[in-house]
């Protein structure tokens, strides 16, 4: 009697949910974009978590009183968690705002991604030099500029 | 069902073309020197947010309203998109309850304000 | 991706170790393997692969047909990065410093074994799309007594993406379809919108509307990956945002489809053939065998500018 034949089966190779949040699941050349993609996903989700304590938080005055609305912005000086939940709260809607501005030109309007080319040397997609990719660059400057600014106005 | 494209259109791109507007407004309004104070601290001052909330309490609702639905949905498209879909029904019950829970605590903050003892 | 043409002049280290991802459907087992292979000038990473099958693992799997670049089929991640086997030089991936190529199957596609992935699931979401020619009028392709005449510009506006051949590179690089497989992917989307945007062909309407779902464009955020592997320039991402842009405007109203502006009746009598001219015949006493053995340089920088 010959051994009995085991059933092969297909290996599912999708890396899953951790492709949204980290870029260098793959290790592809010239693609800032996938940064971009993994950090606008990263701060909008937190963002979207964040707003719900910050709908909370602001709403103190309509739902406890002005007393505790004092007493909360009295832990605002220096470096405490309400100036360092402002600061990384700003930044990441700083990033979010200005790639999104970037996101809406390109996928809503569909500009900025380069015309249709007939390839060549050295056979680079028109979108990967089109101005969203101008636009991305201005985008980190931008954010860690914004970012370094809103520091100083919240610490300072 | 809305169609998908109905959706993204109001919910990601008309609503995200508002946040970005209302957004900078948001964030210039607790710049110091923009408001004639001396720190972040200050522009927190009750004064000035109570005069925030009642003089421009429509604009900071559809500020609310929009980042919510612009948020929410969002947040939506990520989890069906990591569970494939699955669990659809449940997901898009949640973020409702969650949408009318917080859009009805900003209404509230805007339109039960207590006057300044 | 960026193709750099002097890639194959380049001199490769003498020895390369291939790290190799290996599958066993029946037990289950993943693992890696380790070969040393010599190298040569010119050497691809699917000659390497194929010349150690041939000399030191027989049992290694990977598919692969034309070996230069048209068939699709070689498709894997060579150091991190989709691409295809016979269109990666050695020498571009392996250097002096680090001789060292890690080679994996193609992620987002189930693993049949080793380097060999099923393609099933992306066919299927291929033909889904209808990628063909769709006329009210089915006489008109079926009798073929008429050709469609476009403009030069209304061909350059789709001709890139025509040059698809369907190798998964696209689809294998996308972070949503890593964890959305209902997703249609790069490849999909590019066909609808190359025959969105082709004025000869009529269904636009049905395939603008057929892909207004979850799977359709909207799932894209242009991560641009696709375009960034895709070997043909074919460049996905720019076809799935103009894709969504028109269905966009078309909801709203404002979409208009450019139509055939003529169709060429076919020619009366056809003309008699040329003979080829001189130069397109083999030079007279040319010594292939010498020329073998001792190739000229390649003269790339002239033959670029």
């Amino acid at each position: 009697m010959g051994e009995e034949r085991v059933k092969a089966r297909a290996l599912e190779n999708r890396p899953g949910w951790i492709a949204s949040i980290n870029p260098w699941v793959l290790k592809i050349k010239n693609n800032p974009e996938r940064v971009a993609f993994v950090l606008h996903r990263v701060t909008g989700v937190l963002m979207a978590l964040i707003i719900m304590a910050h709908i909370f938080v602001t709403g103190t005055p309509a739902r406890v009183g002005w007393e505790a609305w004092v007493e909360e912005i009295s832990k605002a000086h220096g470096i405490t968690a309400v100036t360092l939940y402002f600061f990384f709260f700003a930044g990441i809607a700083w990033f979010h705002g200005l790639n999104g501005i970037r996101l809406i030109l390109t996928e809503f309007f569909g500009v900025c991604i380069g015309k249709p080319e007939k390839p060549k040397p050295p056979y680079l997609a028109p979108s990967l030099k089109a101005c969203q990719r101008r636009l991305l660059y201005l985008v980190f400057a931008l954010w860690a500029v914004l970012w370094v600014l809103t520091g100083y106005i919240v610490f300072g | 069902m809305p169609r998908k494209s109905v959706i993204q259109t109001w919910f990601q791109y008309v609503t995200g073309i508002l946040l970005i507007f209302l957004l900078t407004w948001h964030l210039l309004v607790r710049v110091p020197w923009l408001r004639g104070v001396e720190s972040f601290a200050d522009t927190l001052a009750p004064e000035l947010v109570y005069h925030e909330i009642t003089a421009y309490g429509v604009l900071l609702l559809i500020f609310a309203y929009a980042a919510l639905l612009h948020g929410f949905n969002g947040l939506k498209n990520v989890l069906l998109e990591w569970t494939s879909g699955r669990y659809k029904g449940l997901i898009t019950a949640i973020i409702v309850i969650l949408f009318f829970i917080f859009a009805g605590l900003a209404t509230y903050t805007v339109v039960g304000v207590k006057p300044l003892g | 991706m960026t193709f750099d043409p002097k890639a194959a002049t380049k001199e490769p280290p003498k020895k390369v170790v291939f790290r190799v991802k290996r599958y066993n459907p029946e037990t289950g087992k993943t693992w890696w393997d380790e070969y040393e292979v010599e190298t040569y000038r010119g050497m691809t990473v699917l000659d390497a692969l194929l010349k150690i099958k041939e000399e030191l693992d027989h049992t290694l799997v990977l598919r692969y047909s034309c070996r230069m670049g048209v068939c699709g089929s070689c498709g894997m991640i060579i150091n991190g990065m989709p691409r295809l086997a016979c269109q990666t030089q050695v020498a571009e991936v392996a250097s002096e410093a680090r001789p060292v190529v890690t080679v994996e199957p193609l992620k987002n596609h189930p693993v049949v074994r080793d380097l060999l992935t099923d393609f099933t699931a992306f066919f299927d979401k291929h033909r889904s799309v209808k990628p063909y020619t769709i006329r009210k009028n089915k006489e008109e392709l079926e009798t073929g007594d008429m050709e469609f005449l476009m403009t030069p510009e209304e061909h350059s506006e789709l001709y890139e993406y025509t040059l698809c051949i369907a190798c998964g590179l696209c689809y294998s690089a996308c972070p949503v379809a890593a964890s959305d497989e209902r997703f249609l992917g790069p490849q999909a989307l590019t066909y609808v919108w190359r025959y969105v945007a082709d004025p000869r062909d009529e269904a636009w309407q049905e395939r603008l509307e057929a892909v207004d779902t979850e799977e359709g464009p909207f799932s894209c955020h242009f991560a641009a990956s696709c375009s960034a592997v895709c070997p043909k320039m074919v460049d996905p991402a720019a076809a799935i945002q103009r894709l969504r842009s028109a269905l966009i405007k078309y909801r709203m109203g404002l979409y208009k489809k450019k139509k055939i502006a003529r169709k060429a009746e076919p020619p009366k009598e056809f003309k008699e053939r040329k003979p080829l001219p001189p130069e397109a015949k083999l030079v007279e006493g040319a010594d292939l065998e010498a020329l073998e053995k001792e190739p000229p340089e390649i003269p790339v920088d002239s033959l670029l500018s």
